[in-house]
């Protein structure tokens, strides 16, 4: 009788954890892929366990600064894919944790667009693979704030938006920086202290407008906008296509700044010591395969860098919002990556603007 | 003569040496006993606390990783020096912090109080169970309940559209984010580790006193402050601890009920190992938040010995 | 005692405590209001977001990992720390002075008042030290048992102590009498008395282990994904949708029935030990 208190407890643990049916476990080698949440289906992931033969584990992370975090504290000897945003991507193999990919292995390569074969921040694609790319850009509600005036200013200039709350992204500031600086008129991928500390003296302003509703990432701000608790924010061109499938924010619009935004690729990239190279190699070539590409993008409703792709995506897809028109691209630049010094300049003034 | 002392003087060794044994053995259980979990956490948390604290003697490489040479230059960027100059932000940081901490002490206490003695007047079987009331949300997940608050304080909350009409808010915008919200959030999250201790110190309160106060015509607030408060001191100490120290460090709830407007040092920390790596920075300030942790716990073991309240079983 | 306190005073109390009570558990309400959302594109109540839940097997795989990191670091940590609390109550030299006397003191308290942050971020630091420099401990589950177990620790040594400090030491020299030795003293004696303290130690560190979110996030490596880790990447991911409101209301439920039931039949037991009509 005086267990049986105890045994009460004990038992329901038991039978939580009896109820929870243990995975099973699958013979054959496993490959570790840590990569960014939801961003990958699980149909994908079962057709490369049932190409290879192994079994995948997938870890995932919210950040570039989380993946970046945990690869240099020993995460590059534990995973064996990461997809890092572009922008990283010379930063992380500077720092010695990423491994060349092996072209030989990649066969598919040839899928990709041209542009996405050579870019600017991996000649060669030596370190990284294209994934998915989309745009940053402007998500707001018209019945709060009907006339926008499509730049930045909807977030800068107080005219604009004088009362209903709005939100910045808080995480490393490259974006916010830079919509600032467009906004100056410096051009989006301003790259001189003064203009980044005329930028961060900005957006220390629009912080003390009393409808600044705070820093908030784009993908927690888009929801914060579906549920009404703000009315205009940075977003990300897939979170919004998303959910104008499901039909949660039919009403919201989003489009491209004038004064110029982001394109960005997110990449798939090996860590330097990782367990199952040949593996990791392999996936990276399924990824880029005609129809997998094209599984990808209607999941994440997120563009693709694969051209062999284009002819099986539909919907969406096929929409400005998701590829945007040559004369929208030209405005669209890919964030310059910051190394050494000027990576820590540019944490210390972002820093100085979050206080 | 001597053949006597002979004789007394193997007792007295005897004596002393089984008194030696006696000694010796309970040291023997002592580390037997004592030994393994202390070593567990002398192995485990003090000596990775050392190496990360002595990681703020490094200098940062480029990447935020430490490197040679040892230098103080991470204390001075805590004291505010960086690449832009002297900049008071990291002071006001931390006053801001303590000033977090000092609100969510004081708003828990001013509730716990009522609530306490609440609890106390009611019929002592359901006594337990309103306590278990008030502990339970704890148990519940802190990020999932701060997200409801953020819903009840948002612009087209109820509770919002009082503070519309009173005019206290401007339309469109909600109480999140905002101090109030803040500081509702921190009640919310710390009212059980007040109320705890205080009540388990009310527990033991002497009601004679109350009598005896009131023999001596004492009325009301006077009564309460004198025969009653001083009783419940030790409980509130406690309860000052458990809430000031993890409240200094909270940088969830003004994250996401103040919209992340305001950099507390947790936040500042978590900075420096994430989002902009800079992990010599980072240790540098967390030897700066222990040293004030570390303070206030002093402060509290050398009060709580002054007004005679130990003689409650602690370590 | 009730008679003690007048009865205006009484009812102020009682105004000012009930709309707290109702307060408290306004969020909790809410979270399970919105657990019942309606699908995308439909109206009206339903179960759509539990659906979503129980397809999901990632959320099963995370809720038992948070099990199984619970029981099993929760069992050594019991072990420790009450071996730990015995022996600091029963063998130490009560008036002893000076650092080594307080060292005990000092190294139980630390994990307690450490920040979750600091000590998350330690572990890994150490972790991945150790990790290179002899390929042991690489991050994973076992890193994150290993520091669960040493923020328990204090935790279950504190409340065995507390329960012993408070008994009459003259039991132990009873025991003694009786020819029994320091184990069977230990078996037969002390465990029985504080049991209480052992199962209430056990059950702290289990709740403190569930609901750990930042030193299992520091800890963590491949796949090892506990449920609040995996409920902050959700939120993070996808905000607050119906699933994660169902989850959060599953598991409030789940906390409020076990502990009503751990308090009735404690009341129950306690009723029948003491003899009172019932």
């Amino acid at each position: 009788m005086r267990f049986a208190r105890a045994g009460i407890w004990v038992a329901a643990g038991l039978l939580a954890v009896g109820v929870t049916a243990p995975r099973v476990a699958q013979a054959g080698p496993t490959m570790n892929l840590f990569i960014w949440s939801d961003y990958i289906s699980e149909s994908i992931i079962d057709g490369f366990e049932l190409e290879c033969g192994c079994s995948v584990v997938e870890t995932d992370y919210e950040s570039n600064s989380e993946m970046a975090a945990k690869l240099s504290a020993g995460g590059d000897s534990q995973y064996d894919v990461v997809v890092p945003s572009s922008y990283y991507v010379p930063e992380l193999a500077a720092e010695g944790l990423l491994q060349p990919i092996d072209h030989s292995a990649i066969t598919n390569f040839g899928n990709l667009f041209p542009k996405f074969q050579n870019p600017t921040y991996d000649p060669g694609d030596k370190y990284s693979i294209p994934y998915q790319w989309g745009t940053t850009g402007i998500e707001y509600n018209p019945k709060d704030i009907p006339n926008p005036g499509g730049g930045w200013g909807v977030l800068f200039d107080p005219t604009i938006n004088p009362k209903y709350p709005f939100v910045i992204a808080k995480g490393e500031g490259r974006d916010q920086i830079a919509a600032a600086c467009a906004y100056l008129g410096y051009g989006f991928n301003c790259s001189q202290e003064s203009q980044w500390l005329a930028a961060a003296k900005l957006i220390e302003q629009t912080k003390k407008r009393p409808n600044f509703a705070g820093f908030v990432d784009e993908t927690p701000a888009e929801d914060q906008e579906k549920s009404g608790l703000i009315a205009v924010t940075m977003a990300y061109n897939g979170d919004i296509a998303e959910c104008y499938a499901d039909g949660s924010c039919a009403s919201l619009k989003y489009y491209l700044p004038k004064e110029g935004s982001e394109i960005w690729v997110d990449t798939m990239a090996i860590p330097a010591h990782a367990p199952h190279p040949d593996l990791a190699n392999e996936f990276i070539n399924f990824i880029l395969a005609a129809h997998n590409g094209a599984d990808l993008s209607t999941f994440n409703e997120y563009a693709s860098p694969n051209q062999a792709s284009q002819q099986y995506l539909s919907g969406l897809n096929g929409t400005v919002l998701i590829t945007p028109t040559p004369d929208q691209m030209k405005n669209l630049q890919f964030l310059a990556p910051l190394q050494g010094a000027q990576y820590k300049l540019f944490n210390d003034i972002w820093t100085s603007v979050l206080q | 003569m001597s053949g006597a002392a002979k004789i007394i003087i193997p007792e007295k060794r005897a004596a002393k040496t089984a008194v030696q044994t006696e000694a010796r053995a309970k040291s023997f259980r002592l580390w037997i006993t004592a030994g393994p979990g202390l070593f567990w956490v002398v192995l485990f948390l003090l000596i990775p606390s050392v190496i990360l604290l002595a990681i703020g003697f490094f200098t940062s490489n480029d990447y935020g990783s430490p490197t040679m040479p040892l230098t103080l230059q991470p204390f001075q960027q805590v004291a505010g020096y960086s690449l832009l100059g002297w900049d008071p932000g990291n002071i006001i940081i931390l006053l801001r912090s303590l000033e977090q901490a000092g609100i969510a002490t004081v708003v828990t206490a001013l509730l716990a109080y009522p609530i306490v003695f609440f609890i106390m007047t009611r019929p002592a079987s359901v006594r337990p169970l309103l306590l278990l009331f008030i502990i339970l949300p704890s148990w519940t997940n802190q990020v999932v309940r701060t997200y409801a608050w953020l819903e009840l304080l948002g612009p087209n909350a109820p509770l919002t559209w009082v503070a519309h009409a009173l005019g206290i808010v401007p339309p469109d915008l909600g109480i999140e984010p905002g101090q109030f919200a803040v500081t509702t959030g921190l009640a919310y999250n710390y009212l059980p580790y007040m109320i705890v201790p205080l009540y388990a110190s009310a527990e033991r309160l002497d009601w004679t006193l109350v009598e005896a106060g009131r023999d001596l015509y004492a009325k009301g607030f006077t009564l309460f402050w004198h025969t009653v408060f001083p009783q419940t001191v030790p409980g509130l100490l406690s309860g000052v601890i458990f809430v000031a120290i993890p409240a200094f460090g909270d940088y969830v709830v003004p994250q996401l009920l103040g919209g992340d407007r305001s950099l507390m040092i947790g936040s500042l920390i978590a900075n420096q190992f994430t989002e902009t790596p800079d992990w010599p920075y980072g240790a540098a300030l967390t030897i700066i938040m222990l040293v004030f942790t570390g303070a206030g716990l002093v402060a509290f073991r050398v009060l709580t010995r002054k007004l005679g309240g130990a003689g409650e079983a602690t370590i | 005692m009730t008679n003690v306190v007048p009865p205006r005073v009484r009812a102020g109390l009682a105004v000012i405590s009930w709309p707290v009570y109702v307060l408290l558990y306004t969020p909790l309400a809410l979270v399970a209001y919105y657990s019942f959302a309606p699908a995308p594109l439909q109206t009206g109540h339903s179960f759509h977001g539990y659906a979503v839940l129980f397809s999901d097997s990632t959320v099963f795989v995370a809720l038992q990992r948070s099990l199984i990191l619970a029981v099993g670091s929760a069992t050594v940590s019991t072990a420790l720390g009450t071996l730990l609390g015995y022996g600091l109550c029963r063998f130490r030299n009560a008036n002893a002075r000076g650092i080594a006397a307080n060292l005990p003191s000092l190294i139980i308290y630390t994990p307690i008042i450490m920040p979750s942050l600091v000590f998350g971020i330690s572990e890994l630091i150490f972790f991945n030290f150790v990790h290179s420099a002899t390929g042991l401990l690489a991050a994973g589950l076992g890193t994150m048992v290993i520091a669960h177990i040493t923020f328990q620790v204090p935790y279950v040594a504190l409340t065995v102590f507390a329960r012993l400090a408070g008994l009459d030491p003259n039991l132990f020299e009873a025991s003694h009498d009786l020819y029994a030795d320091g184990i069977k003293s230990f078996m037969f004696l002390t465990i029985p008395i504080v049991q209480p303290a052992i199962i209430g130690g056990f059950l702290l560190g289990i709740t403190l282990s569930i609901d750990d979110f930042t030193i299992s996030f520091f800890t963590s490596g491949p796949g090892s994904v506990t449920l609040p880790i995996y409920i902050y990447g959700a939120i993070a991911k996808k905000g607050i949708s119906p699933e994660i409101n169902a989850l959060g209301t599953l598991m409030i439920a789940v906390v409020i029935v076990l502990a009503l039931a751990h308090f009735f039949i404690t009341r129950q037991r306690e009723r029948r030990a003491s003899l009172l009509p019932s």
